[in-house]
């Protein structure tokens, strides 16, 4: 009893820190995408369930949904791709390992608005360094609604990708080279010795990686509001920009909430999913 | 568990009792308690005037010099309209604005009157006073039957065309969007200049944008909305007028970037002597005849032309009013400066000094202002014939819902049915949330 007491006790601290900057502005939204609100107007009554009807129904709302879905598998599964071959690849790298490893940081190491105003200007149609390499084509990557999502998810998967490549790099580490020495006597190597041995020991970590990732991608919000503002046509808007458009840009309070409780939903059903599948997979090693 | 909302409470109120404090002190330290003798300032805040020379100090120094002890001082707003509102309705929102008169853009008085942030005018303004100006620049101003701002400057769409151009092919400036496309084809043939445009306009999503689109509707005699608020009143004349614009694009009568086109990046190539025809605001005329201008003297302005069902000259007003602040502590003097810096003399001291047109019409017949700018008796007709947009005070809130549904007409990723259905429903969903 007592050593369940000490326990309350040490846990208190990060449960009051959780409850007030999680659990409470958490249940607030929801409570706010109950209501009308639109505080400017004074106007503040109770709606119950009908902005999430009107979501329902609402095509700028499927428009967002299907365009923070689109980003979020592109793009985790181009970083997850890309940063685990990258870690292989430093792995096998002799020299200039730290090099790498320092250049691979500075791109995460930016915020992700210097990131989207970068691109901004590598993506320029007229002075960008990218239709330049192009042979001085004119795409217009931003604005054009074919090439606007891809260009952001590109810009995404530079910036996001050394965070994967680090976390399997460290995990590569930790693998004894006898593993793979007694592989080679085995007459193992090259892709058996990949998928027999680093890739079963790697997956637990890719797996919780990508949770995050996938967590990000789907809150992600500086990239767009920065590089497209969600044009051409809302064909980069996101849940998050459909959000802050409603909640900031209109100040519909409660209509903006709702928006932001299907995130919140969204996430919670993402972690969920994730949180199975690598338990499960601690159950069966 | 009794004294824990208890302790909640006090816990929501500590913040705003923290930052009420820390206001009273920064007050108490370096704010302006009136002392006797010591002059009154009033804060003018307005965006930056552009134009050979700015008026606004001259004016306000005039100001001064008729009311001893009284100091106006001009702070100046940042150039975006979305970063002017949002700085607006912060301060304002927030409680005591460090403001006293304000410019307003023309579509934010209904809603800055509805939120109770400005002053009701109607007391100081008489009648005869208020009919000096444009019906279409009072309009606007007007909420309840009341008026809440004054009109400073006044805009109107019009179009710009080469009137060395059209003279060539023996064209007259053309009424009917027919007329522009068939002129547009016609001279692009004989000119055999694979640089040079047809019309240029403003398709970006935003503000610009939607001004352009609501032309098109009243150029087809169709309006956003009907008096109840509900969208589309004339579905097909509305549809037509998407598909028309549209149309620009995919026949090439207009090229492609126009759907990511502002006033200036429309402007620009039309100065440079690359476009045949221009929709954009009078204050791209001064610029087009500046010694170093390419289409100097080549430059004609007319209505904007009509499509099947609607009327010539169906083009959006715009400009700037002056409000004040309903929390200012001197509201005489205040609505005092707002009325002189809208008087006659100063806008007759703004033509003159800024590219900027008057919203008095007598001002366009005044000889000594048409021999400075021979432009103003064509621009008044295109006044008169200038519709205000929606005068509401949720026409922001409406704007930007409906900017991505249009803009997606406009790159072609909806079709304007669809375009109207989605809007149709998202307005209904808005209108729903404000009337109770």
């Amino acid at each position: 009893m007592s050593d369940r007491r000490l326990a309350w006790l040490l846990l208190s601290p990060a449960l009051l820190v959780l409850g007030t900057l999680t659990v409470y502005p958490a249940l607030w939204v929801l409570w706010l995408a109950l209501q009308y609100r639109i505080p400017v107007f004074g106007i503040s009554r109770w709606a119950g369930l009908e902005h999430f009807a009107f979501l329902a129904v609402d095509t700028r709302f499927w428009n967002a949904a299907w365009v923070t879905g689109v980003f979020t598998v592109a793009s985790v599964a181009l970083e997850g791709a890309l940063g685990l071959a990258i870690a292989v690849a430093l792995r096998g790298q002799r020299g200039g390992r730290r090099t790498a490893l320092a250049l691979l940081l500075l791109a995460w190491a930016l915020p992700s608005v210097v990131t989207a105003k970068m691109f901004e200007w590598l993506y320029h149609p007229a002075g960008g360094l990218v239709n330049f390499l192009l042979g001085g084509r004119a795409i217009n990557w931003l604005g054009d609604p074919a090439f606007a999502l891809p260009s952001l998810i590109l810009a995404d998967v530079w910036r996001a990708t050394p965070f994967v490549a680090l976390l399997c790099y460290a995990r590569l580490l930790t693998i004894p080279p006898d593993l793979y020495e007694a592989a080679e006597v085995d007459g193992a190597a090259g892709l058996q010795a990949f998928t027999r041995i680093t890739w079963p020991l790697v997956r637990p970590i890719l797996l919780v990686t990508l949770l995050f990732r996938t967590l990000d991608a789907i809150r992600a919000f500086d990239i767009m509001f920065v590089l497209t503002g969600g044009g051409p046509a809302g064909s980069t808007e996101s849940l998050t920009v459909y959000a802050y458009r409603a909640l900031f840009q209109t100040l519909q309070i409660g209509f903006g909430s709702a928006i932001g409780v299907v995130v919140f939903a969204l996430v919670m059903l993402v972690a969920v999913l994730y949180l199975r599948v690598i338990g499960r997979q601690e159950a069966a090693a | 568990m009794a004294p824990r909302p208890a302790r909640a409470a006090a816990a929501g109120v500590s913040l705003p009792l923290l930052l009420w404090l820390v206001w009273a002190l920064l007050a108490g330290g370096c704010g302006e308690r009136p002392v006797a003798g010591a002059p009154i300032t009033l804060v003018f805040k307005h965006a930056k005037i552009l134009g050979p020379a700015d008026p606004v100090p001259g004016l306000l120094r005039r100001f001064e010099a008729d009311h001893p002890g009284v100091r106006v001082q001009s702070e100046a707003l940042t150039w975006s309209s979305d970063e002017q509102h949002q700085f607006y309705v912060i301060n304002l929102e927030g409680g005591s604005p460090p403001f006293d008169v304000m410019m307003l853009d023309v579509i934010w008085v209904p809603e800055f009157a509805r939120a109770g942030w400005i002053l009701d005018l109607t007391p100081s303004v008489a009648p005869a006073e208020r009919d000096a100006h444009f019906p279409s620049a009072i309009e606007p101003a007007m909420q309840d039957g009341r008026l809440w701002a004054l009109p400073w400057f006044m805009n109107v769409g019009l179009l710009y065309y080469r009137a060395d151009l059209l003279a060539k092919y023996g064209f007259r400036p053309p009424e009917t969007y027919d007329e522009l496309i068939e002129q547009v084809r016609r001279i692009r043939a004989g000119e055999r200049d694979p640089t040079l445009d047809g019309y240029l306009w403003q398709g970006k999503q935003y503000e610009g944008g939607m001004v352009n689109v609501l032309e098109a509707l009243w150029a087809n005699g169709a309006r956003l909305l009907d008096d109840a608020g509900r969208p589309f009143p004339e579905a097909e004349r509305a549809r037509e007028a998407l598909a028309f614009l549209r149309g620009l694009i995919e026949s090439g009568v207009s090229p492609p970037w126009v759907t990511a086109g502002d006033e200036e990046l429309t402007r620009r190539p039309f100065g440079d002597g690359r476009a045949i025809f221009l929709r954009g605001w009078p204050y791209a005329l001064d610029l087009f005849e500046l010694p170093d201008s390419r289409v100097r003297g080549k430059v004609g302005v007319a209505p904007i032309p009509r499509l099947r069902h609607g009327p010539v000259g169906a083009a959006s007003t715009g400009g700037a009013h002056l409000a004040v602040s309903a929390r200012t502590r001197h509201a005489a003097l205040a609505v005092e400066l707002a009325r002189f810096l809208t008087s006659e003399t100063a806008q007759r001291a703004m033509t003159e000094g800024a590219a900027l047109r008057p919203s008095r019409p007598a001002l366009y017949r005044d000889a000594g202002l048409i021999a400075r700018d021979p432009s103003l008796p064509a621009l008044h007709g295109l006044m008169l014939r200038g519709h205000p947009r929606p005068i509401t005070p949720y026409y922001l809130m409406l704007s930007t819902t409906l900017q991505p549904e249009f803009s997606a007409v406009l790159v072609g990723r909806k079709s304007p049915e669809r375009a109207m259905q989605d809007a149709g429903a998202q307005v209904q969903h808005l209108l729903r949330s404000v009337t109770p």
